[in-house]
């Protein structure tokens, strides 16, 4: 784990770069972020578009941004797509899978670092294997299966919150521990026998030794997970349903999207909609995200 | 330190529960299902053995799907890794709006699958179409993604667009954490850019390109939600004597067989067979790359 | 941190508990017609309010995402709705055991375009009357000199798309006909569905499923495909081939709608874009031609079906059939149909008229008669868009019509296999 340089050049750029080179760098970096961010531009622009507009011309500037309003009322006046409600929904699950996920994930990496028999390794190497289990390998069979679970343990899975964490904290952890068990190997072996010198416990060495040193790759674990969860599509369809009770964003959006016709002025508004928040969020912490991502993401 | 074996049983627990009960049984009870002729209705279900294995080896759009993704595969491994290492030495420059480039490049990255395959397929089949038209330019006068010989470039193009930032931040890190000496003293030595890099940079960043292989190749092998919203599998062109979807990839294959088909058992099967050869080619991968590392 | 632990499982037990609420008689629709959501869940509003104890909600399926998947997910969640659509024979036999016998309604009565199942028994409630033929721009036609009425043999719609397509600089055409079959674009349904549903039904009675039945026991007519694929092929050669192998609906729909096409290849749910495109020229429909028996019949029927589950609780079911039965035979349910969705209603009481152009031609030709059935949906789950699909599209791109014929007829053979 390397400190204090995190944000500044290093010196592969050397000292020759003469003016010139350095105009080209400037340029090519700059058409390159244009480039990057036409498609939110477009996206942008067709918001405040009617769908006349953005079939007949879809590169013009629009004649009233006001429209923009219009759409976005438009979509949240929808009855059945209740879009503040599948905001919240998003949120909630978002948060509760990230709190599962890096708890658990850390207390079960860190148990897999230290304890060298050969069941841990076992057990890693079948977190690192199902990594590449597709999620459409197990789709299907895993709604049967938590149907039969719920219904055996009296706790429903299937439409809940709980049961949808749950799941995250399926497909969630074995990438988390992937690696946070990277990370924790670095960590010198030494600060954690000092602790049990000093009479913690195994648990509180963790709690109050461990954990703490994890705030980095914690970032890390959270910055991917929570794009993934938040733009998931299948798993809330499958497992929530796409009715009310509980919806997701990406399920909000997809209902502007016909079998036979695409309403592009909702879609598109509510494309942006939907990427506004997570945008925003990371505009503001991304300084934070970036150095977590920096830090935590070569283990 | 006296470790205790039962609470680190205790720590592993939670995960080992959910990652059981959420991958492990519905991964079994779904290689039972692909021997059986299970069509997610009808609960009577029986055993059929292995045909729904041998069946799939015939069917010209399998065939071209496994061929297809394989290509698919390759394309994105070489373009995301390369795009994403350009775009690192951008951010990691001396250009003075280095870190919005890096903010710039990684937020594609943030959106979901489905949107941005809704966004793209405007952006191809509306948008470049018009531009294409009003300009004159041939190459973009017919949309991407309606050729059977350029959608999958056009497909990898978007996923280099999403991907790359993310492979940026990695090689970022990594190029942060060889220390500057290094680089100084190779700069004094009269060594220049494309050498610095080249003989000292990449190198040293062995572990790295393990890793963002590793993340490219499964990425893209399992490859659904943009090929969902984006081309629907489409256009079609001619295969062993059949009209086949030509940018049908095998996570969708899958689908389609599921739920356009409804031969859900069916699909199962060649959803196993996809997750074996998904292990054959990480392992052969890490392998390679692992190797290489230590030579290196 | 243990106490935050507990805080967080208890968090998360609380907010499971929440989401399982339940209700009085609460029936749930489950459709996946984007295009009339607002409408129909104001109607459900409206029914719930005027209805005592009975709280109906509707619930779309949006994003092309797909409905039997859909259904089937919600069978395993336990969720399975107590109103939800089927599409056919294909969606009959799957799920047949969640299906009620609907004999006891009073809608049966007042429609020829119920589903039936196999024992006879009306199972389906048509959702909407929906048609198509090939659409056309009379002002375009008129402009030159070309009456829509003689269009009724194959070589009469040769000679006009020839005279149009020479006009085209005159007329400010694109192209003559506005056609897609691209699965990119989502139009794979366009031809491989409706207009190859002339050969299925083309020049039959209405309830003549011979030539679909063949088709079905793996055995094609060479002669009438053969025919049939001249006349595909006739619209691909004048169709944009932007729009033909790229365009996806809003193109199709837009190329018509300003003008830029002379024909269409949809059906009348086009009238809410024409007015949304603000297209106001006089149009309408005529056959697809194939052969030179002259015909004017459209292709109109039922496409879809509103079933109820026989598993829900007979409270349930009760309550299905008086929501079904207020939407068929009262003012207020016309008015949702008509008016609101701009549907072609498939009743007969319904006696209010769609306000667009080609659910009125469709109300027309209905009262005239000589019309032709619908028969692809009773080909098996994902023929028609995995199978037929692709083949449609490469004619599109190769015109070879030969291997067109040659693909149709292995296709419908391996049915049988």
């Amino acid at each position: 784990m390397r400190q204090g340089k995190t944000l500044q050049a290093p010196a592969i750029a050397g000292k020759r770069n003469g003016k010139t080179g350095a105009i080209v760098l400037e340029t090519f970096g700059f058409l390159l972020f244009l480039l990057f961010m036409t498609p939110f531009l477009i996206v942008l622009l067709n918001s405040a578009k009617t769908a006349r507009e953005i079939i007949y011309s879809p590169i013009a500037l629009p004649e009233n941004w006001a429209l923009i309003f219009t759409n976005i009322k438009t979509i949240f006046d929808n009855p059945s797509t209740d879009y503040i409600g599948a905001f919240i929904d998003s949120a909630i699950i978002t948060v509760l899978s990230l709190a599962v996920i890096s708890l658990f994930s850390a207390m079960c990496a860190w148990a897999l670092v230290r304890n060298k028999k050969k069941w841990a390794t076992v057990i890693f190497m079948a977190f690192v294997a199902a990594m590449v289990i597709p999620f459409q390998v197990v789709m299907f069979p895993l709604v049967r299966w938590f149907k039969i679970v719920g219904d055996t343990i009296r706790i429903p899975l299937l439409g809940t919150y709980h049961g949808i964490v749950f799941a995250y904290l399926g497909f969630g952890c074995s990438m988390s521990v992937f690696i946070l068990h990277g990370f924790i190997k670095n960590i010198p072996l030494e600060l954690e026998e000092a602790a049990t010198i000093d009479g913690c416990s195994q648990t509180r060495t963790f709690f109050n030794v461990v954990l703490p040193l994890l705030q980095p790759t914690f970032i890390t674990v959270l910055i991917l997970n929570g794009i993934w969860i938040w733009n998931d599509f299948l798993l809330p369809l499958l497992i929530l349903g796409s009715n009310g009770r509980v919806q997701t964003i990406p399920l909000a959006v997809t209902s502007f999207a016909g079998s036979y016709l695409k309403q592009w002025d909702l879609i598109l508004t509510s494309a942006l909609l939907a990427m506004l928040p997570i945008i925003v969020l990371f505009i503001f912490a991304q300084r934070y995200i970036i150095k977590g991502m920096v830090e935590g993401s070569i283990k | 330190m006296k470790r205790r074996g039962w609470v680190d049983a205790l720590f592993i627990f939670p995960c080992a529960l959910a990652f059981v009960m959420v991958i492990i049984f519905p991964f079994f009870i779904g290689i039972y299902y692909s021997m059986t002729n299970w069509d997610g209705v009808n609960p009577a279900i029986s055993w059929v053995g292995l045909a729904n294995f041998t069946g799939m080896f015939s069917q010209p759009q399998f065939l071209y799907s496994f061929m297809v993704t394989l290509l698919y595969t390759a394309i994105n491994i070489v373009l995301v890794n390369v795009v994403g290492f350009l775009l690192s030495l951008l951010a990691t420059s001396k250009a003075r709006l280095r870190n919005l480039y890096r903010a710039g490049f990684f937020v594609p990255n943030l959106i979901g699958g489905i949107v941005l395959g809704y966004i793209w397929q405007f952006l191809f089949n509306n948008v470049l179409l018009n531009v294409g038209q009003s300009l004159g330019i041939g190459f973009l006068s017919s949309s991407l993604i309606s050729k059977p010989n350029t959608v999958i470039w056009a497909m990898s193009f978007v996923n280099t667009w999403q991907y790359a930032g993310y492979i940026m931040m990695i090689y970022v890190a990594s190029i942060q954490s060889i220390s500057d000496s290094i680089m100084d003293a190779a700069s004094v030595d009269g060594a220049n850019y494309f050498k610095r890099i080249s003989k000292i940079l990449i190198p040293m960043m062995a572990n790295a390109f393990t890793i963002t292989i590793f993340l490219t190749l499964t990425t893209s092998f399992k490859q659904f939600d943009l090929n969902f919203s984006l081309t629907n599998g489409g256009p079609a062109m001619r295969f062993m004597g059949k009209a086949i979807r030509s940018s049908q990839l095998l996570a969708m294959d899958i689908y389609s067989t599921a739920n356009g088909l409804n031969r859900m058992a069916e699909a199962q099967a060649k959803a196993v067979v996809f997750f074996i050869l998904l292990v054959v080619f990480s392992l052969v991968q890490v392998y390679i790359n692992k190797r290489r590392e230590v030579e290196a | 941190m243990k106490k935050l632990l507990s805080i967080l499982i208890a968090a998360l037990m609380m907010v499971g508990i929440m989401s399982v609420a339940s209700a009085e008689v609460a029936i749930d629709v489950f459709q996946l017609k984007v295009e009339i959501d607002p409408m129909l869940q104001e109607f459900v509003k409206l029914y719930s309010e005027e209805t005592e104890g009975v709280t109906v909600t509707a619930e779309t399926l949006g994003g092309g995402a797909d409905y039997g998947g859909a259904i089937k997910a919600k069978l395993a969640a336990d969720q399975m709705p107590v109103i939800y659509m089927i599409e056919g024979a294909g969606g009959y036999d799957l799920w047949k055991d969640y299906i009620a016998d609907m004999s006891t309604c009073a809608w049966v009565a007042d429609t020829d375009l119920a589903y039936y199942s196999p024992e006879g028994k009306p199972v389906g409630f048509p959702i909407a009357m929906e048609g198509f033929g090939l659409g056309y721009n009379a002002d375009i036609l008129a402009a030159a000199e070309i009456d829509p009425a003689t269009l009724t043999t194959f070589s009469a719609v040769k000679a006009a798309f020839e005279k149009l397509d020479g006009m085209k600089a005159d007329l400010g055409l694109d192209s003559v006909v506005s056609c897609g079959t691209s699965s990119s674009g989502g139009l794979w349904w366009v031809t491989s569905q409706h207009v190859f549903n002339a050969y299925y039904a083309g020049y039959l009675d209405y309830n003549d499923s011979s030539v679909h039945d063949n088709c079905l026991a793996g055995v094609v007519d060479t002669e009438r495909l053969t025919a049939f694929a001249t006349y595909l092929g006739l619209l691909y050669q004048y169709s944009d081939p932007e729009i033909l192998i790229n365009g996806n609906y809003d193109a199709q729909v837009a190329a018509f709608a300003a003008g830029k096409a002379a024909f269409i290849t949809q059906g009348n749910w086009i009238d809410p874009n024409m007015a949304q495109l603000g297209a106001e020229f006089p149009m309408g429909y005529i056959s697809h031609c194939y052969l030179e028996e002259p015909t004017q019949g459209l292709f109109m029927a039922a496409p879809s079906w509103f079933v109820v589950n026989s598993q829900a609780t007979p409270e349930q079911q009760a309550a299905a059939f008086a929501f079904l039965d207020y939407m068929a035979t009262t003012e207020a349910g016309a008015n949702y149909m008509v008016n609101e969705a701009g549907m072609v209603p498939a009743f007969k009481s319904v006696t209010q008229l769609p306000s667009g152009q080609f659910s009125k031609a469709l109300v027309e030709a209905s009262a005239r008669g000589g019309n032709y059935n619908w028969y692809f949906g009773q080909n098996p789950d994902g023929f028609n868009q995995y199978t037929l699909g692709p083949i449609f599209e490469l004619y599109g791109v190769d015109n070879d019509l030969d291997a067109f014929v040659a693909d149709v007829t292995a296709a419908f053979a391996s049915i049988v296999e």
